[in-house]
């Protein structure tokens, strides 16, 4: 089993009458960013703070590296966590947020000033949290889960908070995670975000396991390719395509399922049907989400 | 665990809190030394007791005694060497308090429990970053009050006592109280996590309990005849505290030890039930 692998094992978690996480099996693979997907609700937050040890499991297993978080040497060297970004005691700087943590582990100031150097935070650290952003909150728990410049990095909702700017720059330091060969799970119930980022997806509905696989595998294999073409003349196109499943939309739209551009196009020619745009209709992972998940996602 | 200590430390010094603290116990203190003073001079300078004509030997003989019994250099000076206890103490509980009840108020729990999953640990650094400030404190304390009243003592043309056995044993039981209400506070804190719930049902144990405890037990043991009842009154942590720094006023008169057993035995039953329940805890 490779160091920095994060095993999840029929884990169940029962609060009074609610079954938040039930029977709950995926793995997380290192050198990947893996997207960990689920409308509001679903258990992403419990799963992954059962994986930290902070929410005790019903029943079930979560391992990193084939360790309970629990019984890690070194838990901030080998985990760097971002959970909510609001906890932050309000009347202590930033810096020193991450001292007390630096203490906690062993490790040395320089590295509190490292951490927020490489966030940003460098000329607010000495500030009070009470005067922080979201975004300026939500780059504070990045840094605090650097700290141990760690080989696994989980974080829940990592955008929450951060401008368009921080976005962009919190995917890079993620993909470039996974490219040192480090395991990146990252929750999210926004599957734009999570989509240009994402390797794999791990995709969970009611608690329970709806789907785990590749991104590329997911939008490719869960939805036939569709051919969107263009013409003055839908309803004689759909004529010439004999039989194929298509369907009319306004401004002469017609979508065709089961073929590809070529077959439309050389229907369309042989018919001498005047086209104005042929394109496959790629499918988001929004789509998929939706197929995936729907009727499964009772709020709770 | 050193660590872990330094940590906590950290976590108390990185806030404005413990200015605030400070400044009142401090503050606090000065009024009491201003007060026992006051009465140390009226009592040490009492003119002998008049003896109203017709009076028993006997009945002479209980007011001299009396008399005697307060007008003693050893006890008004241990008084004034430990002036502000009563606030000093009640800071030491609250201070216990927001150690454990500030990481579920402000949700650093969560940063804390993921540096140190041993929950056991945490609560255990918590304790002895408690213990130590309480300590400090109350070293602090004494050595500006002994100032003090050495210089008042001295003004008020009266030895100043320091190594007397009575005002020595003073001083460190003195420590011990804050030792131990620093742990009780602790414990507290991990026993009821709302901050707000764990100080005000402090703050009526410490300030207030201990006169409707007496008022409760006297009035059920007028009711029932029974005298033992009277002597529950030592259960209470405030009276159990009195009666093991002081020997106190307490229906009974139980030894001066029993107050610190009775005290130890919450502080720890407190800190245990405590752990246990932070260590089943779900934090989210």
């Amino acid at each position: 089993m490779p160091d920095n692998e994060i095993v999840v094992d029929g884990l169940t978690k029962d609060f009074r009458r609610v079954r938040a996480v039930d029977g709950l099996s995926f793995t997380v693979r290192p050198g990947r960013v893996t997207g960990f997907l689920g409308p509001n609700g679903a258990g992403k937050t419990t799963t992954l703070r059962m994986i930290l040890g902070l929410v005790r499991p019903t029943s079930g297993t979560a391992t990193i590296g084939g360790r309970r978080y629990a019984d890690l040497a070194e838990p901030l060297r080998t985990v760097g966590a971002v959970l909510e970004a609001s906890s932050f005691h309000r009347g202590r700087s930033g810096r020193n947020h991450l001292l007390v943590l630096c203490d906690a582990a062993g490790m040395p100031a320089e590295r509190a000033d490292e951490v927020l150097e490489l966030v940003g935070l460098t000329t607010a650290a000495t500030r009070k949290v009470r005067g922080y952003s979201l975004g300026m909150k939500q780059r504070l728990g990045i840094a605090a889960a650097l700290l141990g410049d760690p080989q696994v990095l989980i974080l829940d909702e990592p955008a929450n908070g951060l401008d368009p700017e921080g976005i962009h720059w919190m995917r890079g330091l993620l993909r470039g995670f996974a490219q040192q060969g480090r395991t990146v799970l990252v929750s999210s119930h926004l599957l734009g975000e999570v989509q240009h980022l994402a390797d794999d997806v791990v995709i969970i509905a009611g608690g329970k396991l709806v789907r785990q696989a590749g991104v590329g595998e997911l939008t490719g294999a869960l939805t036939t390719a569709r051919v969107l073409a263009r013409t003055p003349n839908p309803d004689k196109l759909v004529a010439a395509l004999n039989g194929a499943g298509s369907e009319t939309g306004e401004d002469g739209v017609v979508r065709v399922t089961g073929v590809d551009t070529a077959a439309v196009f050389r229907a369309a020619v042989a018919a001498g049907i005047e086209l104005h745009e042929l394109t496959y209709e790629r499918t988001d992972l929004e789509q998929v989400f939706l197929e995936l998940t729907s009727g499964r996602a009772e709020i709770r | 665990m050193k660590n872990l200590v330094r940590s906590e430390f950290r976590k108390i010094f990185t806030t404005n809190i413990w200015w605030a603290f400070l400044v009142s116990v401090l503050v606090l203190a000065a009024v009491s030394f201003a007060f026992n003073a006051l009465q140390a001079h009226s009592i040490l300078h009492a003119p002998e007791p008049a003896l109203p004509p017709g009076t028993s030997p006997d009945q002479q003989q209980q007011i001299r005694a009396a008399y005697d019994a307060r007008k003693n250099l050893p006890v008004q000076a241990a008084n004034l060497y430990t002036s502000g206890q009563y606030f000093g103490l009640l800071f030491v509980l609250l201070l216990g308090i927001l150690v454990v009840t500030n990481e579920y108020f402000h949700q650093t729990a969560t940063a804390t429990f993921l540096a140190t999953p041993q929950r056991t640990r945490v609560i255990a650094g918590k304790l002895l970053a408690t213990i130590v400030s309480a300590a400090v404190l109350c070293v602090g304390l004494t050595v500006l009050a002994v100032i003090a009243g050495v210089i008042f003592l001295q003004i008020d043309g009266e030895t100043f006592a320091l190594t007397d056995p009575a005002v020595v044993r003073a001083l460190l039981l003195n420590l011990l109280a804050y030792g131990i209400w620093a742990v009780f506070g602790v414990g507290f804190g991990t026993l009821i996590r709302n901050q707000l719930a764990a100080v005000i049902v402090a703050l009526a144990l410490y300030l207030v309990a201990s006169q409707v405890a007496a008022a409760i037990i006297s009035l059920v043991s007028l009711l029932t005849h029974a005298d033992w009842v009277m002597k529950l009154a030592v259960l209470v942590p405030s009276v159990a505290s009195s009666l093991m720094i002081t020997g106190g006023d307490i229906p009974g008169n139980p030894p001066q030890w029993l107050g610190a057993v009775i005290l130890v035995a919450y502080a720890v039953a407190a800190g245990t039930i405590g752990t246990l329940l932070t260590r089943s805890r779900d934090i989210g």
